[in-house]
């Protein structure tokens, strides 16, 4: 095939601007045209080595207490903690460990020790115009959103609360996902993979009065929300299937036109045979279409695949094939009239069609329309997150069960759970946890009045459900472990009310191996206290997080 | 050859036997003990005894004679905490419908001991919070609203004494648009020309005879107040007409602090809610530095929660403790009677595993006029059975 002159300068231009040195080519010499001076751009100096900074090591940290409390073992009396870095690697009674030298000491001879605080359920870092809004999703992630500064100084690290859920407790059905988050003096930092660490579910209507059939369309509402998610999954997995099948005709398309043999008599401005390899796949950039649904709550409308090589070998490959066909040139010798038939070699073999045009390009597969809502509903299906369950009276705590079993969903928790104990078995044999935040008395409505919150732990432990003891609000974050003490006196092991604030919510959110206890290996999130830590006039002296003083009392 | 009563004819015989030694067995002296016994503010018994005796106390400590004390029913509650009962000084129970005459707005001649229930749920509800004796008043919808009555939980017991402290209200609830007064100088006003004309002479009958009690400073005053300009209008009234005051509520009390130690008032303050703000929190502890007395209030089951909350904001445990015996039984000049366990006072205590303040210290028994009305009594030193002999609710 003949390719006229004007318009191989604007290819050649492309080439040389787009295509790279694996795709470099060299034009072949025309024999009339001027030869077309090769644009390159100067190769930039590279720059010198940095030569790398070294950052100066933190020295260790010892925390030294007349009792340390380290949740997953017995309390030890004139007990240590050392801390290197972020985590801590020693713990034990003062003198059986060893303390590196350097070593920063805090000596707190009176004092108590205890893991810093978990708080399984706050609004902490929430303006109030967030925890009123009924219009969120489960699209919407809480992380993108939170506030250092608003209009509530929320201080947890004072508190002791060395790491904290934030949820929102708005009228929504779906509130949108949390977001684990570490205190720290100034506010608050993310806890990097634990931006969207659940999904809030709204199954009641609290204490608006109302009957047993409006709560029953509130559970139909609730299960609906699962309907149609295997049709969508399976949208999402024929399109991956679709996508793969695309890649690979796309490939053979390619290769074809490549290797496609030139016709006789064609002139020497045929196509240059290119040893270019394969097209290659396109790469997994963030400009790809996302395979994994519900990342970062929002997914872009699927597209052709942004490679640049790729894309400009197609487009070359279209821009001959619409290139006008230069008449063939007549030939002096007319046929012979017994010539119809082509002339076929001596040996048998049969020549190619030359009239053959190869395999249709593909069509590259329309992507499903978007849901954001049912991509992260799938993640909840997936076990990638739990579905945490707003529920008070008894029937609704039915309902989620019956959700949990109906839907298979891997990981659920309850929030509020006022009438657990009516269904503390159900819970227990679920493997259902229950986040308690209603402790202190006279915290519940008068519609709750045959509730007592003061009460429910102990009951809870008895029956063997899991549960955390939470603040529910940045505002009560200084009393949780007044909370807490409550419980004890409604009856809960104090053992067991001292791990409702820091080792079962750290298992909840799925951090356990990082914090909740005292323990090598785990960070060093330390609350040091005056005294034992559920006496009402317990004084926080100093909170670690990861090590680093987060808050230290004058 | 004599044939022997069967068992079954002696069940009743036995039951008629229990019956009749009841009133013998109440009758009978109780030697209460326990390891830490609170009598009043500042005197603590360590591993202590105290002598009951019909409903009072009889004898603390040492004075208990050799002989009262072999012959007494002995009630060990061992490692246990005993504290007086708490003593809620004003509170309607439930009861603001029939405790307030909303058709006129002045009333102080009225009686809440006429309206006292003695069935009602949420005054048989009060010894699981520790409260053994409740100021029942008239709701503050009234400008003044009536005298209030000293109650004490239990089916067989009445109105206790004479009557009380005259309610009066400046908040909100007591202006309404629906009969004047209905705004806060409307209700200055009132009693001003009230208290104006009983000291002229002008006023005649019952409103003025109590108003006259308490100007003759015989009955104190209990002001319903919250906002600094309720507050201000309280304490002019009181400076104006010599007032015995006792501001209820009392939100903003802050701003008024000088005026409050000037004058000696005191308070009754609502509810902690930890949510409150810090300057709420932190309120008792500015009272008890300026020497305010004061007494926790509001809602029966959050009285020993705000005292907690108050010691978690600095507020030292024996004064906390006194704002819920002694202090309030001050504020209704009941102290002879109600607040602590001296010798004379009522058998009233409450009996918790470690120190009332800590909330994670179980309330083990509430008694009342030396009788067991919730909880658990002791059958042998430091063990409890869940139901008692005979005074068990």
């Amino acid at each position: 095939m003949r390719i006229p002159f004007q318009r191989l300068i604007p290819l050649v231009c492309l080439l040389g601007a787009l295509a790279g040195p694996a795709h470099c080519q060299e034009p072949t010499p025309e024999p009339t045209p001027a030869p077309v001076p090769e644009v390159t751009t100067p190769a930039p100096e590279t720059p010198p080595e940095p030569t790398p900074r070294r950052r100066p090591r933190r020295p260790a940290v010892v925390i030294e207490a007349g009792t340390v409390h380290p949740v997953a073992g017995p309390a030890i009396a004139d007990g240590v903690v050392v801390i290197r870095g972020e985590r801590i690697v020693g713990i034990g009674k003062r003198g059986e460990v060893e303390v590196p030298e350097n070593a920063v000491v805090r000596s707190f001879p009176t004092g108590h020790a205890y893991p810093g605080l978990v708080d399984a359920a706050t609004d902490a870092f929430t303006d109030s115009a967030l925890r009123g809004d009924a219009g969120l999703d489960a699209g919407d992630a809480l992380a993108d959103v939170l506030l250092r500064r608003h209009d509530r100084e929320d201080e947890l690290a004072r508190a002791g609360i060395t790491t904290a859920y934030v949820t929102l407790d708005t009228p929504a059905l779906l509130r949108g996902q949390g977001a684990i988050v570490r205190p720290t003096g100034s506010g608050f930092v993310l806890w990097e993979g634990h931006e969207r660490a659940g999904l809030g579910l709204r199954l009641t209507n609290g204490a608006a009065p109302g009957h047993a059939l409006q709560r029953q369309q509130q559970f139909d509402a609730a299960d609906a929300l699962f309907e149609g998610l295997d049709e969508y999954r399976k949208t999402l997995t024929d399109h991956e299937e679709a996508l793969t099948k695309y890649r690979k005709e796309f490939d053979e398309y390619l290769t074809w036109h490549r290797n496609k043999q030139p016709k006789e008599g064609d002139a020497a401005g045929a196509k240059p045979t290119t040893t270019a390899e394969p097209a290659p796949e396109p790469p997994k950039t963030d400009t790809a279409p996302r395979t994994e649904p519900g990342e970062g709550g929002r997914r872009r409308r699927g597209g052709p695949p942004r490679d640049g090589a790729a894309e400009l070998l197609a487009a070359l490959e279209n821009l001959f094939a619409a290139a006008p066909q230069d008449p063939p040139k007549q030939d002096p010798k007319p046929a012979p009239a017994d010539a119809a038939a082509p002339e076929q070699p001596a040996d048998g073999t049969k020549k190619p069609d030359e009239s053959k045009e190869g395999p249709k390009r593909p069509s590259y597969p329309k992507a499903p329309a978007q849901n954001p809502q049912k991509d992260v509903l799938l993640r909840v299906l997936d076990g990638e997150l739990p579905l945490r369950v707003e529920a008070h009276r008894a029937d609704e705590l039915r309902a989620a069960l019956r959700l949990q079993e109906t839907r298979t969903i891997p990981v659920m928790v309850v929030e509020r759970a006022h009438g657990a104990d009516k269904v503390a078995d159900q819970l227990a044999l679920h493997g259902i946890p229950a986040v308690l935040t209603d402790v202190l008395p006279d915290s519940l409505p008068p519609v709750y009045e045959d509730f007592d919150p003061t009460t429910l732990p102990a009951q809870l432990q008895r029956a063997g459900v899991a549960f955390a003891i939470a603040s529910g609000s940045g505002r009560r974050a200084d009393v949780l472990r007044l909370m807490a003490a409550t419980a004890i006196g409604g009856g809960l092991d104090a053992d067991a009310a001292l791990r409702a604030i820091t080792l079962t919510p750290a298992e909840i959110l799925g951090v356990a191996g990082d914090t909740g206890s005292l323990a090598v290996g785990k960070f060093g999130d330390v609350l040091v206290c005056d005294r034992p830590l559920f006496q009402s006039d317990c004084r926080v002296l100093l909170v670690l997080g990861k090590g680093r003083a987060e808050y230290e009392a004058n | 050859m004599r044939r022997s009563p069967s068992r079954s004819a002696l069940v009743p015989v036995l039951l008629a036997a229990v019956a009749a030694t009841g009133p013998l067995l109440r009758g009978q002296d109780v030697l209460l003990g326990a390891q830490r016994i609170v009598i009043a503010d500042g005197t603590e018994l360590d591993d202590g005894r105290v002598l009951l005796r019909q409903g009072k106390v009889a004898y603390v400590g040492a004075e208990i004679p050799a002989e009262a004390r072999t012959r007494a029913r002995r009630v060990d509650y061992g490692a246990a905490t005993v504290v007086p009962g708490f003593v809620l000084a004003t509170a309607t129970l439930g009861q603001d419908q029939d405790l307030a005459e909303r058709a006129l707005p002045f009333t102080p001649d009225l009686r809440a001991a006429e309206a006292f229930d003695p069935w009602h749920e949420d005054l048989l509800a009060l010894p699981q919070y520790g409260i053994t004796a409740v100021g029942l008043s008239p709701a503050s919808a009234n400008v003044a609203g009536g005298l209030a009555a000293l109650v004490k939980p239990g089916r067989e017991r009445g109105a206790l004494g004479p009557d009380l402290f005259v309610a009066l209200s400046l908040i909100a609830p007591a202006r309404t648009a629906e009969r004047p007064p209905s705004s806060l100088m409307g209700v200055v006003d009132l009693l001003r020309s009230a208290f104006e004309a009983v000291r002229t002479g002008l006023a005649t009958g019952p409103d003025a005879a109590v108003l006259r009690e308490a100007m003759q400073t015989t009955r104190p005053v209990f002001v319903h107040a919250d906002t600094f300009a309720e507050l201000n209008a309280a304490l002019d009234l009181a400076r104006d007409f010599g007032l015995r005051l006792v501001l209820v509520g009392a939100t903003e009390a802050r701003k008024v602090l000088p005026r409050l130690v000037q004058q000696q008032a005191g308070l009754v303050l609502g509810s902690l809610s930890p949510e409150a703000r810090l300057e709420q929190l932190t309120l008792p502890v500015a009272l008890a530095e300026a020497g305010v007395a004061f007494g926790f209030g509001g809602s029966p089951a959050r009285m020993r929660l705000s005292a907690a909350l108050a010691v978690h904001h600095g507020l030292d445990r024996r004064t906390a403790l006194q704002a819920l015996t002694r202090g309030p039984a001050d504020l209704l000049e009941q102290a002879a009677a109600i607040g602590s366990l001296r010798q004379g006072s009522a058998a009233d205590f409450v009996v918790f595993r470690g120190d009332p303040l800590d909330l994670g210290s179980a309330l083990v028994a509430t008694w009342i006029d030396g009788e067991l009305v919730h909880g658990e009594a002791p059958t042998t030193r430091g063990e409890a059975e869940p139901t008692a002999a005979a005074g068990v609710r």
